[in-house]
């Protein structure tokens, strides 16, 4: 995450005026691209389980007017927030304090690591029959998910904390919450806030996945009735709105991370 | 003042063996006082910098400043560091004022008596700036700034011109002893460089290596005030006497120590 990065096309240089390729907007380029690659591949496979965009979309809105999607994203976004919530929560301080002291990092790290490696699915079932079909199970999921991954960034962010800024606070009196506070939170926050870009992105997998084994509700509900029934552009549909979520997700945790660590320098930023 | 009484400091080495960072140092730094301590680096002066500071446990003897014992950090002192050691993330003005923060001074006292010290060291008009945005130079002016905003009655240097070019160098010199001779205070400066060693302090003391102890305390006669006339100052005979006299000791030290490094 240290890669260095230079913006490119803010040369003071003169250039000759051509065509300049690298101010073409390049997402919406690449999104338009990929629409008509599926949409082409579509047409000429003519497989049930890969319809073309257009009739995906066609789909989606008629899903929508249903009253099929609205309520079970609502479902949904619940679970994810839920889960989000205590991800962060319990990731943070764990994080923190695993960081900070090291009797901490030797009694938890074994177990955090385990389960950052262990296939989070695979505790669905045990979530299931301890906290039943509900809300709860979902949450569990989500959390199975997103918080090792916050917590290793965390704990790891807090021991990169330059020493002598701990030292300089400690020379001018700082006490350990003083400490915490005012010089590792705020030194450890860019590599604290890339672990929970990627927690937040576990999250909407570990909220699908979830939903779809447990959930008699949510969006996960929908594609495993959708699929169950061969129905491939309902599948699809789902997916688009799925995909949808976890990117505003991500972006919402971008605009918090620029708003948290706007004073990195440009220059070692990893994604300008 | 502060009185330093048979100080020692080992601690384990890589190989695990111990290894005697500062061996019985007795020294008194009197009220006002500008000292400066010198020696080949390996010698225990940082070491002997942060115990006062009390930012690292000895293992025998006192130090006591004006009557305390030392045991922690405390308010009468306060640190300047060669890396500078400021927050990336806060501007010139939290950066001074970031000792006052913990000590618990309310923000508008905060910035006021921040703002007149960025005066002081010349840094006005860069309240907003973040370290990153300054040259090495203007960051040790904020870590000077920094160090003087809490009103210490000692002020601790390790090496802080070390990591800066040498014309910086010079000109935060000449500026360190006026602000010195403006504001009284007793200093311990830390340095590799008998010219600086010499320019700045009262006294040298002049430390060797294996284990750090104190060979030697020199007492530089050169009339105060001194940043007026640097030039003048290093043309005089004194200067030119005296740092000579130190480089000999230290060359003695090196030959000692290393051998077949200076014969070959």
């Amino acid at each position: 995450m240290i890669a260095l990065t230079e913006r490119s096309g803010t040369g003071t240089v003169p250039r000759r005026r051509r065509p300049d390729w690298r101010r073409m907007p390049v997402a919406p380029l690449s999104l338009l691209a990929g629409a008509a690659v599926w949409e082409v591949v579509g047409l000429l496979a003519g497989v049930p389980f890969f319809p073309p965009l257009s009739t995906v979309l066609t789909r989606l809105s008629k899903m929508v007017s249903d009253g099929l999607i609205l309520p079970s994203l609502g479902d949904s976004l619940v679970n994810l927030a839920l889960g989000i919530a205590v991800s962060l929560g319990v990731g943070l301080v764990t994080g923190v304090a695993m960081g900070r002291y090291r009797r901490v990092e030797a009694a938890l790290g074994v177990y955090v690591y385990a389960l950052l490696t262990a296939p989070s699915l695979v505790f669905a079932p045990i979530f299931f029959s301890l906290l039943g079909a509900g809300r709860g199970s979902i949450v569990a999921v989500v959390v199975m998910y997103a918080m090792f991954v916050i917590i290793i960034n965390t704990a790891s962010a807090i021991q990169a904390v330059p020493a002598q800024l701990v030292e300089m606070a400690r020379s001018y009196g700082a006490s350990e919450r003083q400490l915490l506070v005012s010089v590792m939170l705020p030194a450890a926050a860019p590599m604290i806030m890339a672990g929970v870009r990627l927690g937040v992105g576990r999250a909407v997998a570990g909220m699908i996945n979830g939903e779809m084994f447990i959930a008699v509700v949510g969006l996960g509900h929908v594609v495993t009735e959708a699929s169950g029934r061969f129905d491939g552009a309902s599948v699809l549909a789902v997916l688009l709105i799925i995909i949808a979520v976890a990117l505003s997700a991500v972006a919402l945790v971008q605009l918090v991370d620029r708003k948290i660590t706007g004073w990195v320098p440009s220059t070692s930023r990893g994604n300008p | 003042m502060i009185e330093i009484r048979g100080l020692g400091k080992s601690f384990v080495g890589q190989d695990g063996g111990t290894v005697e960072a500062l061996h019985d140092v007795d020294l008194d730094v009197v009220e006002n006082e500008f000292l400066t301590v010198l020696g080949p680096s390996g010698c225990g002066k940082t070491t002997l910098l942060k115990c006062i500071a009390g930012l690292i446990p000895w293992n025998e003897g006192d130090i006591v400043i004006d009557g305390t014992p030392v045991r922690g950090p405390g308010p009468d002192r306060s640190m300047v560091f060669q890396n500078f050691a400021l927050l990336p993330w806060a501007t010139v003005l939290d950066n001074v004022g970031f000792g006052l923060r913990l000590r618990g001074v309310g923000r508008a006292e905060r910035e006021e008596r921040a703002r007149s010290l960025i005066d002081v060291v010349g840094l006005s008009g860069f309240e907003t700036k973040r370290p990153h945005e300054l040259s090495g130079g203007m960051q040790q002016r904020v870590g000077i700034a920094r160090a003087l905003a809490v009103q210490p009655s000692v002020l601790l240097m390790d090496e802080p011109f070390g990591a800066v070019d040498e014309q910086t160098r010079r000109l935060l010199q000449e500026e360190l002893l006026s602000i010195w001779e403006q504001h009284r205070l007793t200093v311990v400066f830390i340095t590799h460089s008998m010219e600086e060693a010499v320019l700045l302090g009262d006294r040298v003391v002049l430390m060797s290596a294996r284990p750090g102890r104190i060979a030697e305390i020199v007492p530089v006669p050169l009339q105060r005030p001194r940043s007026n006339d640097v030039g003048a100052l290093e043309r005089s005979g004194a200067y030119v006497e005296i740092t000579a006299y130190l480089w000999d000791r230290l060359r003695e030290m090196h030959e000692e120590h290393r051998p077949s490094e200076v014969a070959g």
